[in-house]
């Protein structure tokens, strides 16, 4: 047998492996056929025995196999503690896992989308830039891997520790996926050591197409490990598949699939990533900041080039999926809807709203300065300022609060908790359309920056130019005059508007993006991409934008959990511990502004061990690296 | 200078009539009408 074949055997070997893997867990929670077929008999003879109870969500009856959720109380058995506040450490621990988590999960898909960029296309000298791109990545996230499941057991210990009781009665819930979860992740680990030390091995032509199919496989289960996590989280906020005494009734896909389950998923799939995005862009920027030959400049601007834009990608519908889980929130229980955006959380979402918006200034400021890399891109350098106040009046709009926080002078002074004029920005009908006028800016700033240094040499390039425009310019005007329109109709007819003003920034991105790249096939190049010759404060708006993204992770995740309030699960589990109040918001700021320091500084440390490893590499690793001769402008 | 201003027009014809037909159609997949204010 001969040396490749022996290659290709082995590697579709590994890939048979990994598939089994993947599926190895749902085999094991197979019910054995044996116990299957007598079953039925032991049911009937068990059905007068038996005790049954009504699924709290979805109504429908079924056998009690569960305990009813433990009655607390406060105390050394089931709260044993530390002189300090357990749910302090539980979420010191809780969100640094997910820091890790989320980093890990979204990068193997960056890596991806990487490889398969750099299989699919056509120019040889690109295709190895993107493979080694996509080999930076997933070298970032192994060490960053290990540390994740180092803080898995750190999380799964304190909650041993300082929570037993409630612990307890969600592993009784949640057995019969436990061992699924933990199978899952031994199936990641594997695929991912797999996948990273057969980089070299699998490196061209159908054993490149294996390798790439193992990262596929590798992001399924990464997926399906985070739905698994999802899902207890889920049931903490919105339970089902127990009765109201919170006995297992014997379905877990009722328990999984709770009213907040999906909404949760696609919320986290698209959040991960673009925090994956911003974690990786920081990663390139501070390399560049300190890279000392214009090779590595080149290199790692690039590479902070290419991960905001997936990052972005991803946070563009972030808000859009953001509004459906509220959405299913209030479905669920409008009570819990009303706590967190009208109630006692409404402050921290003024906070989210700031957040975003920096996120979003954060990647139209790094943008407009990469146009600065472009010959021929000056040409809208005169029109950025606009763009400017459009995206500050949007801001501006989004960030205004209902009411204010004020003493008692100042409310006399005003004439009431809202100010007659910026109250009226302080509702959703304007806070939607501040939202969309920002995203829709965006979208514009992506489409001058692909444009930048080409002409097109189309035939209708004066029709699609200005049919371009004014297909803006309608988008903000719908945009706003939506938003205004919902003031002069009642709450009922309001609460639809947001559908088509979502729908005019989706248009805005997907047809203009596709006119656009209609329009710039075969364009004259006015000039090349000089990567490396960026300015220095656009690296430092990458670092924002990564930060600002952590900062708003924990703030959401903080939201998140706090609407439960004095529940372990909502409705059916009481928290009777000291710790059952709601944080200030100065306190839950500190904290999250910790957990966020604490990530960049642990994550700095990964990527100080990251380079140890680059230093001992062969020289011929790092060939293929963009050099800072010009790019070919299809790399943007 | 005609030419910019007839392909404006039929720009913002297109454009003000696909944007007036997504606000009409997805407010009525949600059971809501679009014209409340101009019926009322």
């Amino acid at each position: 047998m001969g040396l490749v074949t022996r290659k290709k055997v082995f590697s579709i070997m590994a890939l048979c492996a990994m598939v089994g893997l993947l599926l190895f867990p749902v085999i094991v929670s197979l019910p054995s056929l044996a116990i299957g077929a007598d079953a039925p008999d032991a049911a009937k003879k068990e059905e007068a025995k038996v005790e049954k109870g009504r699924d709290v969500y979805y109504k429908t009856e079924g056998i009690v196999v569960g305990a009813p959720a433990p009655k607390t109380v406060d105390g050394p058995k089931d709260y044993p503690r530390y002189n300090f506040e357990s749910r302090v450490l539980l979420w010191f621990a809780n969100q640094q896992h997910l820091y890790y988590g989320s980093f890990v999960l979204a990068v193997p898909i960056f890596c991806m989308v990487v490889e398969f960029m750099g299989v699919v296309t056509k120019d040889k000298a690109l295709a190895k830039r993107y493979d080694q791109l996509a080999y930076d990545f997933i070298k970032i996230s192994l060490t960053a891997y290990s540390l994740t499941a180092v803080l898995g057991g750190i999380l799964i210990f304190t909650f041993l520790t300082l929570y037993p009781a409630f612990f307890g009665y969600l592993s009784s819930i949640f057995r019969p996926v436990m061992h699924i979860y933990a199978l899952m992740f031994v199936a990641e680990s594997a695929t991912l050591y797999i996948y990273y030390y057969g980089w070299d091995k699998m490196k061209e032509g159908f054993l490149k197409w294996i390798h790439l199919s193992m990262s596929v496989i590798l992001n399924i289960i990464g997926t399906l490990l985070m739905f698994l996590a999802n899902s207890w989280i889920g049931f903490m906020m919105s339970p089902a598949g127990v009765d109201e005494q919170g006995r297992f009734l014997g379905n877990i896909w009722h328990v999984l699939h709770t009213a907040l389950w999906n909404p949760l998923n696609l919320h986290r799939i698209l959040g991960n990533m673009a925090f994956g995005g911003g974690v990786v862009a920081a990663y390139a920027a501070y390399k560049f900041l300190a890279s000392k030959t214009d090779e590595d400049r080149a290199h790692y601007d690039w590479m902070g080039y290419i991960a905001m834009a997936l990052g972005v990608a991803f946070l563009i519908p972030l808000p859009f999926a953001g509004y459906w889980l509220m959405r299913e929130v209030y479905a669920y229980r409008q009570q819990m809807g009303i706590t967190l955006m009208g109630g006692l959380l409404a402050w921290l979402f003024i906070i989210q709203a700031t957040m975003i918006g920096i996120l979003f200034l954060s990647t139209n400021y790094y943008l407009w300065q990469a146009m600065g890399r472009m010959r021929g891109a000056e040409k809208y350098q005169r029109y950025i300022k606009y763009l400017v106040f459009i995206l500050a009046c949007g801001y501006l709009v989004f960030i205004t609060p209902h009411t204010m926080v004020m003493t008692p002078a100042e409310l006399k002074a005003m004439g009431g908790q809202q100010h007659p004029v910026l109250g009226n920005y302080g509702v959703m009908s304007a806070k939607n359309g501040g939202i969309n006028v920002i995203i829709t800016t965006t979208v514009l700033s992506f489409v001058w920056y692909m444009r930048g240094n080409k002409v097109s040499t189309v035939s209708w390039a004066k029709f699609g130019n200005i049919f371009m425009g004014v297909f803006f310019a309608c988008a903000y005007v719908n945009i706003v005059g939506l938003a205004i329109y919902g003031y002069y109709i009642p709450a009922n007819v309001r609460v639809g508007l947001s559908v088509p003003q979502v729908a005019t920034t989706l248009s805005s991105l997907f047809f203009m993006f596709a006119l656009n790249s209609v329009m710039m096939k075969g364009a004259k190049q006015t000039g090349a991409i000089e990567w490396g010759k960026i300015s220095a404060r656009s690296q430092y708006a990458l670092i924002m934008l990564a930060t600002a993204f952590t900062w708003m992770m924990g703030l959401m995740g903080y939201i998140r959990s706090s609407v439960r309030l004095f529940w372990h699960v909502n409705e059916i589990m009481r928290d009777n511990s000291p710790w059952a109040y709601t944080h200030t918001v100065g306190f839950a700021a500190n904290m999250i502004s910790f957990n966020v320091l604490f990530f960049w500084i642990s994550i700095l440390f990964v990527f100080w061990l990251g380079s140890l490893a680059a230093k001992k590499a062969p020289a011929g690793e790092k060939a293929g690296v963009p050099g800072s001769a010009p790019q070919p402008a299809g790399s943007h | 200078m005609g030419q910019n201003i007839l392909y404006g027009i039929i720009s913002l014809a297109i454009c003000v009539g696909y944007f007036l037909l997504v606000d009409h159609f997805l407010m009525d997949a949600q059971g809501l009408d679009f014209w409340y204010m101009f019926r009322k």
